[in-house]
């Protein structure tokens, strides 16, 4: 069966070469696209800023299960359009009453995979933050409606489009790194320890804090957990590794000759923080580690994940970033940094590129990722961070995970999805979810009622 | 100068807010008349390239206290191995003169944490609030405690994100909280509660003093609005709305006849605004100054304040009340503080460097500088009889001498 978008591909195609009226494209270009925003959080409003400013969307709905930055992003949204979205608690509720084209998801990630679905369901393209979200299951599902609705879906690794990542992925695909033997990724912070439980303290007013939990499991509310706290609770992201990790891990796998890692292996811990606490008395720290080392094999080469949140980097240049080691030196991809290729021959010199961001501050580059969303759309072509890719990257925190947890290698078939020959360790690719929700099924988008598994 | 005296002048300057100076003192957040300015005007604005004298050094603790001055005592809280303390030193040579402790938790939360209000000192007591609720009268000669409380859990409050930041004020018999959302007052001498506006947790400005009609009203900020409350019943007279991403109002109002400046960061801005009646108009908004922490100081119908959030760019500025119009901005600067004396600025850059400059709307222009501290400069500077008082987030205190 041929899905819609490649139809709407194949159709484009048809009109390009039967000449299509240049003032056709142009009325298309144009468009206004109804656009929904649900989690307005920090990078959700980064986002939406850049909707807005892009000129292409015209904002129908906000939808937070906070009262507070939902009612900041109304302020922000009128001040920046003149005009009043409506807001929304429930993201179904405003998927079915605004009916948006384009739905922005920047939820934390064991939010991201429902009102991903459902929107693509009921018709919206899709932006949604990076990881695709928290376990594998649900990225698999998101990639199978994606491709059976044919609907647009950019991931938000912006790191796929920002200059010096475009320019030092050319450098390394010319091969004057010689033959890559190794990629090592990284990021390195300063700290100390042990931390110290924050106690448990009603949810802020006009937080339902329930449904912020939603599929996940419900803790009890600390305020280390919002805004943006949650990354380092493993109930609801997967620590340093899936939040920073998934960026670096996405330029490899960019680079990569093979698609995806035979083998899985994570060791690390607490060592600094010391155990996770989750006690009425004395309240919760997070529970994900501040030493994680992740080895992914690959049948060329090897790739190793660091993280630590201590000592800092000072032996090094770099404290963030990925390391390409080839026969011929070293490259480093890296952030504010830019990239540095550090030959291995004394008689050559260091090549540097800086890097250019479209907002200094935050580091990003989502003006070029959110105009590469609407090209996209417009010509019905993927866009550069599409789900597919960006599904690929987004699993290998979530296998670094389930080795980490089990304490033990795996073995990937990326070509079936599936870890083999160790049932506990498949059975952690999905999760029960809380109800009333239901874990998005793999067979059919019909299916989302079955109980999971 | 004797005690008695100094609360006697200082009760009267409240009570009739008159600029009849006695004492050169700062006796709480923002100063004597709550509006970051001081009386003074005969200090040294300028001094050789080798700088002003360092008069003394004190290290108070981890947190973003200002101080106070009166009556030959300098007050500011600070955070070390989970307590907090309040300490009392010699105004003239930073000797301790007395220092109060209790538990309490750092609440670093994406900063270094530390207590955030800035103690009060009225008729001989001093009146001071930790982040979590904690609140004390002592007796400032000595610091004993006269009475204390718990608010927090006595009345069932939520803290809000940050915890309590703002600081006391008294106004007659009355102590006044920026706690629950539109205020708290408590009988200053037995620490009883008058009225509590609710549970919900407040914002992080100082409650304003101000008149309207014959009415005594405090300006303050919660959450998502600044709003004016009757200090005798606790009934809101007005709100202005005003939502910000992390529910931040910090920087204290201004108010001039019946004009209010309010104004936040996190890319809000801020505005002026007309009161008549219990009714609201808007003059103006923007977003020139994303005052994040510190109000700016209103010196002769312009604004002076910086733009911006701290450990981010920023800039000094300054703005035309009138029309919210920007007449200058100097933006080498990373964040920061300022006062001033007179018609002067005391600015106190992120990075510790003091700076004098006239407060000119037509152009910026420093008239000496100084370092003075390292590591990171949130606090105003403050001045008080010549002494201009500095600290950085991690309790490094200093005095410097700009007596004439
Ligand atoms: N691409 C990048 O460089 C980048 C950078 C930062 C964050 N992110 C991603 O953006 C996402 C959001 O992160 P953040 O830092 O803004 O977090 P945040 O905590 O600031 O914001 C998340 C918001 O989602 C809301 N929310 C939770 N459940 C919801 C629901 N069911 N419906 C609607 N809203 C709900 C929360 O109340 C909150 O306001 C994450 O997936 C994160 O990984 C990406």
């Amino acid at each position: 069966m041929k899905t819609r978008r490649q139809f709407l591909h194949h159709g484009l195609h048809a009109s390009l070469l039967l000449g299509m009226p240049p003032y056709l494209l142009g009325a298309k270009k144009s468009a206004q696209y109804r656009t929904a925003l649900i989690g307005c959080g920090w990078w959700g409003m980064n986002i939406l800023r850049e909707a807005i400013a892009a000129g292409r969307s015209q904002v129908v709905g906000l939808c937070d299960v906070y009262q507070r930055p939902l009612e900041a992003s109304l302020d922000e949204v009128q001040q920046l359009t003149g005009s009043s979205p409506r807001l929304y608690r429930d993201y179904e509720e405003m998927l079915e009453k605004e009916k948006p084209e384009v739905v922005i998801v920047a939820t934390p990630d064991h939010w991201h995979a429902l009102p991903c679905i459902k929107a693509m369901e009921l018709g919206a393209h899709v932006f949604v933050e990076k990881p695709t979200s928290h376990t594998i299951g649900e990225s698999q599902a998101m990639l199978q409606v994606a491709r059976a609705t044919g609907r647009t879906v950019q991931v938000g690794l912006h790191r796929r489009i920002g200059p010096h990542h475009v320019s030092g992925m050319a450098f390394l695909r010319s091969g004057k790194l010689g033959r890559i033997g190794l990629v090592k990724m990284f990021v390195t912070s300063s700290g100390t320890g042990p931390e110290e439980p924050t106690p448990h303290t009603k949810e802020p007013r006009g937080m339902d804090w329930d449904r912020w939990c939603g599929p996940a499991p419900w803790r009890p509310y600390c305020r280390r957990l919002t805004p943006g706290g949650w990354r380092n609770f493993l109930d609801y992201a997967n620590g340093t590794l899936g939040d920073w990790g998934v960026h670096w891990i996405d330029q490899m796998l960019w680079w990569s000759p093979e698609p995806y890692p035979k083998t899985v292996f994570s060791t690390g811990g607490r060592p600094i923080l010391g155990p996770p606490v989750s006690d009425p008395d004395r309240g919760s720290t997070t529970d994900a580690p501040d030493t994680q080392m992740v080895t992914f094999g690959f049948e060329s080469f090897t790739a190793i994940w660091e993280h630590r949140k201590y000592a800092g980097n000072p032996q090094e240049n770099h404290r963030i970033g990925a390391y390409f080691y080839g026969t011929e030196g070293i490259f480093h991809m890296g952030w504010r940094d830019g990239w540095t290729f550090y030959p291995r021959k004394a008689s050559e010199s260091t090549v540097h590129q800086e890097p250019s961001f479209d907002h200094v501050e935050d580091g990003h580059n989502l003006t070029l990722l959110w105009q590469d969303f609407i090209d996209a759309i417009d010509q019905a072509r993927p866009p550069v961070a599409d789900i597919a890719p960006a599904h690929r990257s987004s699993l290998l925190p979530m296998l670094g995970m389930i080795s980490h947890r089990l304490g033990r290698s795996l073995n990937w078939d990326g070509q079936t999805e599936s870890i083999l020959g160790d049932s506990e360790a498949k059975s952690l690719m999905r999760r029960a979810y809380r109800q009333p929700w239901t874990y998005p099924s793999l067979q059919s988008k019909t299916s989302s009622n079955q109980p999971s598994p | 100068m004797k005690l008695s005296s100094v609360c006697q002048s200082l009760l009267i300057l409240t009570l009739f807010s008159d600029s009849t100076t006695l004492a050169l003192d700062w006796p709480m957040f923002r100063g004597p008349d709550h509006d970051g300015i001081s009386r003074e005007t005969e200090w040294k604005k300028q001094w050789p390239e080798s700088g002003p004298i360092t008069l003394w050094e004190a290290q108070v603790g981890i947190g973003f206290s200002s101080v106070s001055v009166a009556d030959g005592c300098a007050l500011t809280l600070g955070h070390q191995d989970d307590q907090d303390t309040l300490y009392a030193l010699d105004s003239l040579t930073g000797a301790v003169k007395w220092q109060h402790s209790y538990p309490s938790k750092l609440g670093a939360k994406f900063y270094e944490g530390g207590p955030g209000s800035t103690p009060t000192i009225d008729g001989g007591r001093v009146y001071s609030i930790s982040k979590w609720g904690d609140l004390f009268c002592l007796e400032a000669s000595t610091g004993k405690v006269i009475w204390q409380r718990q608010l927090e859990k006595e009345e069932g409050l939520t803290l809000p994100d940050w915890g309590f930041n703002g600081s006391p004020l008294i106004l007659g018999d009355k102590l006044i909280l920026n706690i629950g959302g539109a205020g708290m007052t408590l009988d200053k001498s037995s620490g009883k509660t008058l009225w509590l506006s609710n549970q919900e947790a407040g914002g992080y400005s100082t409650p304003l003093p101000f008149v309207m009609g014959n009415t005594q009203l405090i300006a303050l900020s919660n959450e998502t609005h600044f709003t004016g409350v009757e200090v005798e019943t606790g009934t809101q007279r007005w709100e202005i709305k005003w939502p910000t991403r992390y529910g931040v109002n910090a920087a204290d109002p201004i108010i001039l006849g019946d004009e209010i400046w309010i104004g936040s960061g996190y890319g809000k801005g801020h505005g002026l605004f007309r009161i008549q009646g219990g009714e609201v108009s808007e003059i103006w908004t923007n977003r020139e100054l994303r005052a994040q922490q510190n109000a700016p100081v209103l010196i002769k119908d312009h604004l002076y304040g910086f733009d911006g959030d701290g450990g981010s760019r920023a800039a000094l500025k300054c703005i035309e009340r009138s029309t919210g119009k920007v007449a200058w901005e100097a933006d080498s600067f990373k964040y920061g503080a300022l006062s001033a004396a007179g018609d002067h600025l005391i600015i106190l850059s992120a990075q510790g460097e003091l700076i004098t400059a006239p407060a000119s709307p037509s152009s910026f222009e420093p008239l000496s500088r100084a370092q003075i501290l390292d590591g990171k400069c949130w606090i105003v500077p403050v001045l008080a009889n010549g002494l201009l008082y500095a600290r950085n987030s991690q309790g490094h205190l200093v005095c410097v001498d700009l007596r004439p």
